[in-house]
C-alpha cells in the first residue's frame, strides 16, 4: 500500500467502522461471516502503515485495532467453559457493523432529500434567521433546556486559567534562620521539633527542615541523631557568628 | 377561482414566517379541521393547475408555502452566501442516528458511529437541526437530543414517520446480535446487499 493510498484512505473514511465495512465489501464477504481473519489483518495493515507515516489518525482506529487483535487471538485459543457469560466481542462488533451500515445508507437517503428540499425557499422568517444569528426569539422558539445548554457551553468556555492569586508567604527561610539563631545556643542541641514550635503546620515544618538543611550545608549547624529515625537535634557551630 | 376560505388560508400561509399548524389555521379562520384541510387541497390544486412555481408543503405539524425546488438554483441567487451550506457526511450520519433513536445521548450516537461526535453535534445544534430535549436519568445525567421541526423542513419530511425505512431501522435498533444473524438468514441475500454494495 502506498503512502498516498494510506493517507487518502484515512481522509475518506468516517471512522474504524467505515474502514471495516469497506474492507469487508472489498473482500466480498458477508458481515455475518465472523471472524473475518483476512479483513482483520488488512485493517491492522492500514493502521500500522498510518503509524509508520506518522499520520494523525483518530484514536478510535487504534481502539478498534486492539479489539480486532483481541478477537483474532481469542479465535485461536481453545474455548474455555465458563467464559460464556462475558459479551462476545464478535457479537458487539457485528451489531456495530450492522447498525453503522444501516445508518450510513440512511444518511445517503437523507442527503437525496436534502438535495431536493434545500432548493425550496419560503417566507422571510427563515431568511431572517440566517442573516442575523441574534434575531429576537419568538415565543416558544427556545425553552429552558436551550438556556441550560447555553450556560453549560459558556461555563466550559469561561473556565480558562484561574486568576493568579499571589499570597504572602507566611514564613520565609530568612525568618527561620532568625528564629533558629535565637533558639539554638552553642553547646546546647535543640530538637528540630522544638524549633518548629508546638503543633506546627506542615508548611512551617517543611520550612524549618529546609532551613536546617541549608544551615547544615553552610556549616553553621551540626545535625545529630541518637538512633536511626529518632528525633533530629540541631546544634549551632562556632562558624555561625 | 378560489373560494373565500381558501383565499383566507392562502393569505395566512404566505404571511406566516414559520410552519402554520392546522390548529392555528382553524383558530384564525374559525372553521373545523376538515373544512380547513379541504380548503388547503383546493389551494394546492389551484397552484398546480395554474402552473405556479409555489407549492403548499406539509411539514411536521403544519404547512408552509415554498418555491418549487426545480427553480432552486435560480432562487438561491437571491441569497448568495447567506444560505447555509450542505451538511457534511459526519453531520448527516449523526443526524440520522438521532432521528431514529431519539431521544438519545451523545454516547448512544458515538456507540453506533464508532467515532467522537462532538463537532457534528455542535454543528447540528447551531443549524437548529437538533435540540436538547432533556436529561437521561442515569449517573452523570447526560443530555438527551432530538430533532427539530427545522430538521423536517430541511429534508422535506412530513413527520418522523416519513423517515426512510423507519419501521425497519427502528426494529434493527432493538435487536440483539443473534436476532440480527437470524434475520439475515431469513431475508433474501439479494436485498441484503442492495444499496450497501456501493
Amino acid at each position: 500500500m502506498s503512502a498516498e493510498t494510506c493517507r487518502i484512505s484515512f481522509e475518506l473514511f468516517e471512522g474504524p467502522l467505515d474502514l471495516l465495512l469497506y474492507l469487508i465489501r472489498r473482500e466480498e464477504l458477508d458481515i455475518y461471516d465472523v471472524p473475518l481473519t483476512r479483513v482483520v489483518d488488512q485493517y491492522l495493515d492500514y493502521v500500522r502503515k498510518a503509524e509508520e507515516l506518522d499520520l494523525d489518525i483518530a484514536s478510535e482506529y487504534l481502539v478498534m485495532a486492539a479489539t480486532l487483535t483481541s478477537i483474532k487471538s481469542r479465535a485461536l485459543l481453545p474455548r474455555r467453559a465458563g467464559t460464556e457469560e462475558e459479551e462476545d466481542p464478535r457479537d458487539v462488533l457485528l451489531r456495530q457493523l450492522v447498525l453503522y451500515r444501516a445508518f450510513k445508507e440512511i444518511s445517503i437517503e437523507l442527503k437525496k432529500f436534502e438535495d431536493v428540499w434545500r432548493d425550496s425557499f419560503a417566507a422571510p422568517g427563515e431568511r431572517e434567521r440566517w442573516a442575523s444569528r441574534s434575531a429576537p426569539l419568538f415565543p416558544g422558539q427556545a425553552g429552558v433546556l436551550d438556556l441550560v445548554g447555553t450556560i453549560e457551553k459558556l461555563q466550559t468556555e469561561l473556565e480558562g486559567p484561574p486568576p493568579q492569586r499571589v499570597q504572602r508567604p507566611m514564613l520565609t527561610i530568612p525568618d527561620c534562620i532568625g528564629l533558629i539563631s535565637e533558639m539554638a545556643v552553642s553547646g546546647r542541641p535543640v530538637l528540630l521539633t522544638e524549633l518548629a514550635g508546638p503543633s506546627p503546620t506542615r508548611y512551617r515544618m517543611v520550612c524549618f527542615f529546609v532551613t536546617v538543611l541549608e544551615l547544615a550545608r553552610r556549616g553553621w549547624v551540626r545535625l545529630r541523631q541518637e538512633t536511626p529515625f529518632s528525633a533530629l537535634a540541631v546544634e549551632r557551630t562556632e562558624r555561625w557568628a | 377561482m378560489l373560494d373565500k376560505l381558501a383565499r383566507q388560508i392562502e393569505a395566512l400561509l404566505l404571511a406566516s414566517d414559520h410552519v402554520l399548524t392546522l390548529e392555528r389555521i382553524c383558530e384564525l379562520t374559525g372553521v373545523h379541521e376538515d373544512s380547513a384541510l379541504q380548503a388547503i387541497e383546493r389551494i394546492r390544486d389551484s397552484l398546480t393547475a395554474g402552473g405556479h412555481a409555489i407549492m403548499v408543503r406539509k411539514l411536521g405539524k403544519g404547512y408552509r408555502l415554498g418555491t418549487d425546488p426545480d427553480l432552486g438554483e435560480l432562487v438561491s441567487g437571491l441569497f448568495e452566501d447567506r444560505r447555509p451550506g450542505r451538511l457534511s457526511r459526519a453531520a448527516l450520519e449523526t443526524l440520522s442516528v438521532i432521528a431514529y433513536s431519539q431521544p438519545c445521548t451523545r454516547a448512544d450516537v458515538e456507540e453506533i458511529r464508532g467515532v467522537n461526535c462532538d463537532s457534528s453535534l455542535g454543528t447540528l445544534l447551531e443549524r437548529g437541526m437538533i435540540q436538547i430535549t432533556g436529561r437521561k436519568e442515569t449517573p452523570g445525567r447526560p443530555l438527551l437530543y432530538g430533532t427539530t421541526s427545522e430538521f423536517l423542513e430541511y429534508f422535506g419530511l412530513t413527520d418522523l414517520d416519513h423517515l426512510p425505512r423507519v419501521g425497519e431501522i427502528t426494529e434493527l435498533l432493538g435487536m440483539s446480535p443473534d436476532e440480527m444473524r437470524r434475520r439475515s438468514m431469513s431475508v433474501d441475500h439479494e436485498s441484503e446487499d442492495g444499496p450497501a454494495g456501493r
